[in-house]
């Protein structure tokens, strides 16, 4: 097991190393640089150099990534060029604002994805599991800033009952109940994907656990259902929270469209709007800072899963 | 408590929550901004107009500022922080400011003629301590001229520009001053400055919370006594998405929204809101390609295409929120001239002319535009584009579109059009500006041909090179307007651009707000506005 | 997105093809002729592939000629039964031409990257442990980013059009279907009959096409359709930004992104697109989903 453990780790070192070469090449493709897009189309050429070589962006390419893995270890992960603050800390500001959306949507698409699973595959044949199985695939199927959008007409300007943008305060976690209801919408746009993912996931374990007899065998020993029920889950939990941390990351990475249609400063419009401004101090540091979250998590995931079934340990 | 209870409780502070909710700030203004993230408050904003549309001038004064009392006319100038200026007769180019007196920063520190002088250090002094490359950057974009200045005594201070250039007063509004003590106060950081500004302005940025709002309060010491604000409190925030700023605007979380998506305006108008429109100088074209060997060198059929597209239909998509172009100026101003041409639908000349260039409906003329899906004053670039599409393809033309995002138009624009910035394009779809008179200069001069300016186009004709440098060097307002208006009507009558329509500056606001009147510019006057 | 426990759930029987390969294929063409739902969504989706692939006949008016004077006309307008978009073009012939450009934007990508990344993940599966770790590291950088930033950011790159929405979605593709395929192989290939094989030195391409393949082939197919409805999400999502087809081509995610702005004068209009992607995209789902069922029953022994 500690062997394993080590391997994975010596393997995510090289992944994020990957990663960051893949970011800065990547970033580095985009055509244009921040400065044709903060200064006026007016701006001469010379004031354009001179702001160019101010932030070192005439230098060649590999003397630029070097200079900035090396301040990426130091923990520097540069600072904006539109704003001028901190990148770092930007950054943990505007993921913690869509942690404040993922993680109960994650958790929200979790709790109705088992549910609609299990109740599917319980009924399996009949046509509550047709219903609910759909519902959960329903998740996955719609385009969900779509249904953003729906939710923002009918609750916010329809009833008035819902806030249609923002986070309602100064960000970071909920403090008020009117930062709660900002959060409302948003939270259950998110955890649409989750549920369809989670729901489906859970469905086809429980299936398969059920379909190895032991339930009829638990049955044979007395036990009532709920309590076969509860031997189901337990069984089918630990792939469902092995892909509610997957979806976890994905969220993080994936947020972009809701943060757009809901006007919420988390990480998703933070990279797009890097990516609009061509602000690449901000591109490299968030591409690579999320990414390696991602990593980190399937690691993470990974080496419980391994815990849990050696079969996995490969 | 039981579980009634609780849920009791819970529905209760659920419905008084819904009632809170519903905002009432007394006299606050809440603005949504099209801008996608807030511009720098630290006295000279980035994002372009809306930047200082919101935070620069409301906040920050420059020597001249912006007239926002005539609104009958393009906004002209007014004395700032500077209560004259004139030209020197015996060098013309140096310029003489009267700086005024008992004006004090929003710090309680006072103005003075060494304030202005480190003001500009701040911006073209790249040795002084307190210099900011990139506010510097986007300064100097607009005023390239600016050399060198001098105290003459603590009232008055003199500018030098590098060349004559008569248009210069214009150009002062950008340079916004701030208080050189605070700075210092703020650890001699502009990022920290940035956090607590001070400024001379109406209002005073009160509380910034990055990427999310700007709040300002107002300035009872202001020293135009005519403009200190009637609101108290005035709140800027970003929101990109024109779908999400009406949502906004209907369900009450904010009074006021910059550009309402135009489908819009009918059933806004309807729920009770109101449309603010106004001419403002924006002209949205295309830039034709006249290079040697471009579809566009032909006269006749840059011609052809002014008479092919039907304007009124466009404006009328726009819902009336914008009006037909037929030159940079709309005939109603003053440097409009006397242009022979004067464009409008007419679908036979349009193609007589195009058939004279050897193009036709069986033997469409082929050509690319590059048009980007947003930007700052682009309005709906993608319909818009559609519906000229649409028009001009029974007349002979067949357009075809290069859809970049808005940075790499910009990129494309600070390059020759031949370069491979410009992807081979045939015309640029990108909205312009002319709220000071030196942009006739700008765009059509033989001397700014991209990367030392931005007559993309490489518009090129002695006549109006002519014009434009006798315009740049005359004082005399009269005699300096004829001449741009006669290098204007050239402009038309040689159809340099395809000129579509002018922006009418679209905002909507509840019925609460009053008194607000929309000066012809890029930028606005909150103070007179009220929220009851 | 590709997760071990997903790969576990399609878990083959043990009475697998590679011993009795007609008889397990005839198994599953049964079941799935007694499956009620799959069959309904087969049919449904092979009526938007007719729609789409004959969308001349099927249309009523030209998908790129409007007019503005009927913009956003409502659903049941004469002449027009679903209504006009923002510029005055129907919707139901831009719709079914649109058919064409996401279900090829949705199609294509998972196309490619089954290819090659199936033929990878064959690759690292059979391959020794060099092989296996340098194409599997490869992989999971890619698949270190999520896959909407990871298409955002690739598009932002080379540019928007059909051409580059098809190459970014691929790329992103690739690194899920080669993380899939390398685990069915893992496990096929420590089959007791496939030790078989090997121990009775049958040529390697032999193993791999008697009995690598088909088991693992079904488990691909299954990822593969699944992965479909959400590459036409994607495609729409990207156009959403701005970043995937170019206007004034009809493409769903593109008319829903058009649409939208209009969404306060014609919201039914204006829902259409959405409607269209769901419902391919649902189908899309549930085929996978049928399949799975199919290819999972334990064999009568």
């Amino acid at each position: 097991m500690a062997r394993f453990v080590a391997f994975r780790l010596c393997h995510t070192v090289l992944i994020l190393f990957g990663v960051s070469v893949v970011a800065f090449g990547l970033i580095h493709l985009i055509p244009g640089n921040p400065l044709d897009i903060l200064l006026p189309p007016e701006a001469p050429k010379a004031v354009v150099d001179q702001l160019r070589a101010e932030f070192g962006f005439d230098k060649p390419l590999h003397v630029q990534y070097l200079a900035w893995v090396g301040r990426v270890l130091t923990g520097n992960l540069g600072t904006s060029v539109f704003t001028g603050l901190q990148v770092t800390h930007e950054l943990l500001s505007a993921l913690g604002n869509t942690l404040v959306l993922a993680v109960p949507a994650a958790l929200l698409g979790f709790t109705l994805g088992t549910t609609f699973g299990t109740v599917a595959a319980f009924n399996h044949g009949r046509p509550l599991d047709k219903v609910f199985s759909v519902i959960a695939i329903l998740g996955l199927s719609m385009p969900h800033y779509w249904l953003g959008i729906a939710l923002v007409i009918v609750f916010a300007v329809l009833w008035n009952a819902l806030p249609a943008a923002g986070m309602g305060g100064t960000g970071g976690l909920p403090t008020s109940w009117e930062e709660i209801q900002h959060m409302i919408l948003p939270v259950v746009t998110l955890s649409m994907i989750p549920m369809g993912v989670i729901g489906r996931m859970v469905r086809s374990t429980v299936l398969e656990i059920l379909s190895h007899e032991f339930p009829t065998g638990l049955r044979a020993k007395g036990l009532r259902s709920r309590q076969i029920v509860f031997h189901v889950l337990k069984n089918a939990a630990p792939p469902a929270l092995a892909v509610m941390g997957l979806q976890l990351g994905y969220l993080l990475g994936g947020s972009i469209l809701v943060e757009t249609v809901f006007n919420w400063p988390g990480s998703g419009q933070f990279m797009n709007l890097a990516i609009f401004r061509r602000d690449i101090p901000v591109l490299q540091g968030t591409v690579l800072v999320l990414a390696s979250l991602f990593v980190v998590i399937n690691l993470l995931v990974d080496l419980v899963q391994a815990l849990i079934d050696p079969r996995m340990r490969r | 408590m039981t579980s009634r209870t609780i849920r009791g409780v819970l529905a209760a502070a659920f419905l008084l929550s819904l009632v809170a909710s519903a905002p009432s700030f007394g006299q606050t203004l809440r603005i949504a901004m099209t801008a996608a993230d807030l511009p720098t408050t630290s006295g000279i904003p980035n994002n372009g107009g809306e930047g200082y549309r919101f935070l620069g001038f409301p906040a920050f004064d420059g020597l001249i500022d912006w007239d926002f009392t005539h609104t009958d006319e393009i906004a002209g100038l007014t004395p700032g922080l500077a209560t004259s200026w004139k030209i020197d007769d015996n060098d013309h180019t140096r310029w003489i400011f009267t700086l005024r007196d008992g004006v004090k920063f929003h710090d309680g520190t006072d103005f003075t003629a060494d304030a202005v002088i480190w003001n500009l250090r701040r911006l073209y002094d790249e040795k002084s301590p307190q210099f900011d490359p990139a506010a510097s950057a986007i300064v100097r974009s607009f005023v390239y001229m600016l050399d060198r200045w001098e105290q003459i005594d603590p009232r008055t201070i003199a500018i030098h520009t590098k060349t004559p250039f008569s248009f210069f007063p214009s150009m002062v509004p950008n340079i916004l001053m701030v208080s050189p003590t605070q700075w210092e106060k703020s650890g001699r950081s502009w990022t920290e400055f940035a956090k607590q500004p001070a400024g001379t302005g109406p209002f005073r940025i009160t509380r910034v919370a990055p990427g999310q709002f700007v709040e300002m309060t107002r300035n009872e010491a202001y020293w135009d006594k005519l403009r200190i604000p009637k609101l108290q409190k005035m709140v800027v925030i970003p929101m990109p998405e024109a779908t999400t700023r009406l949502a906004a605007l209907r369900s009450g979380q904010v009074d006021w929204i910059e550009v309402p998506p135009p489908d819009a305006i009918p059933s806004l108008k309807a729920a009770g809101f109101q449309i603010s429109l106004w001419p403002y100088p924006h002209t949205w074209p295309y830039i034709f390609k006249m290079t040697e060997g471009s579809a566009f060198s032909d006269r006749r059929v840059r011609e052809a295409l002014n008479y092919a597209i039907d304007r009124d239909a466009i404006v009328e998509f726009l819902n009336g929120t914008a009006k037909p172009a037929y030159g940079l100026y709309p005939p109603d101003t003053p440097y409009f001239g006397a242009p022979e041409l004067r464009y409008g639908y007419d679908p036979e000349k349009a193609k007589a002319l195009l058939k004279a260039a050897g193009y036709g409906s069986d033997h469409p003329l082929k050509v690319k535009i590059m048009i980007s899906t947003s930007g700052s004053g682009q309005m709906l670039p993608l319909p818009m584009n559609e519906i000229i599409q649409q028009q001009v393809r029974p007349i002979g033309f067949d357009l075809d579109f290069d859809v970049v995002e808005w940075g790499t138009m910009l990129v494309a624009k600070r390059n020759p059009p031949t370069a491979p910035a410009g992807h081979g394009v045939d015309a640029l779809n990108n909205s312009l500006g002319f709220a000071d008179p030196g942009v006739l200069f700008r765009y059509f001069s033989s001397t700014t041909f991209p990367p030392n300016g931005i007559n993309w186009g490489n518009f090129n004709d002695q006549r109006v090179d002519a014009l434009l440098s006798k315009a740049q060097e005359t004082f005399d307002p009269a005699k300096r307007t004829e001449f741009l208006a006669q290098a204007h009507a050239l402009v038309v009558d040689e159809a340099a651009w395809l000129f579509v329509v002018h922006d009418l500056n679209p905002r909507a606001m509840s019925a609460k707000v009053k008194g607000f009147k929309p000066a012809q510019s890029w930028y606005q006057d909150f103070t007179q506005v009220t929220v009851e | 997105m590709a997760d071990i426990a997903l790969v576990r759930a399609v878990n083959t029987p043990d009475d697998t093809p590679g011993s009795e390969p007609r008889g397990y294929w005839n198994t599953v063409g049964d079941r799935l002729m007694h499956d009620r739902v799959t069959l309904g969504v087969s049919a449904v989706l092979l009526l938007i592939i007719c729609l789409a692939v004959f969308a001349p006949w099927a249309a009523t008016h030209d998908p790129l000629q409007g007019s503005v004077i009927r913009r956003l006309k409502p659903v049941g307008t004469p002449g027009f039964f679903l209504g006009t978009d923002e510029t005055g073009r129907d919707i139901w012939s831009r719709l079914v031409y649109g058919g064409r450009l996401s279900l090829f934007c949705g199609i294509a990508p998972v196309v490619l990257a089954t290819m090659i990344g199936g033929m990878l993940g064959l690759l690292a599966g059979i391959g020794g442990r060099l092989l296996n770790n340098l194409i599997m590291r490869v992989v999971d950088v890619f698949y270190a980013f999520p896959s909407v930033l990871l298409a955002i950011a690739i598009c932002g790159v080379i540019g928007a059009g059909i051409g580059n929405t098809i190459l970014s979605l691929t790329i992103v593709f690739i690194a899920p279907i080669v993380r899939v395929t390398e685990s069915l192989t893992t496990q096929v290939k420590t089959r007791d009959f496939v030790e078989a094989a090997r121990a009775s030195a049958a040529p390697l391409l032999a193993i791999i096409r008697h009995q690598i393949l088909p088991n693992v082939l079904g488990g691909i197919l299954v990822y593969a359709t699944s992965l479909v409805s959400i590459s036409i999400i994607l495609s729409a999502g990207l156009s959403f930004l701005g970043l995937g087809v170019t206007p004034p081509n009809p493409e769903w995610g593109l008319m829903l992104n058009a649409l939208r702005q209009s969404i306060f004068v014609n919201p039914l209009v204006a829902a259409l697109p959405g409607v269209a992607i769901v419902i391919t995209s649902l189908c899309f789902n549930l085929l996978s989903d049928g399949l799975r069922s199919a290819m999972d029953i334990k064999l009568p022994s």
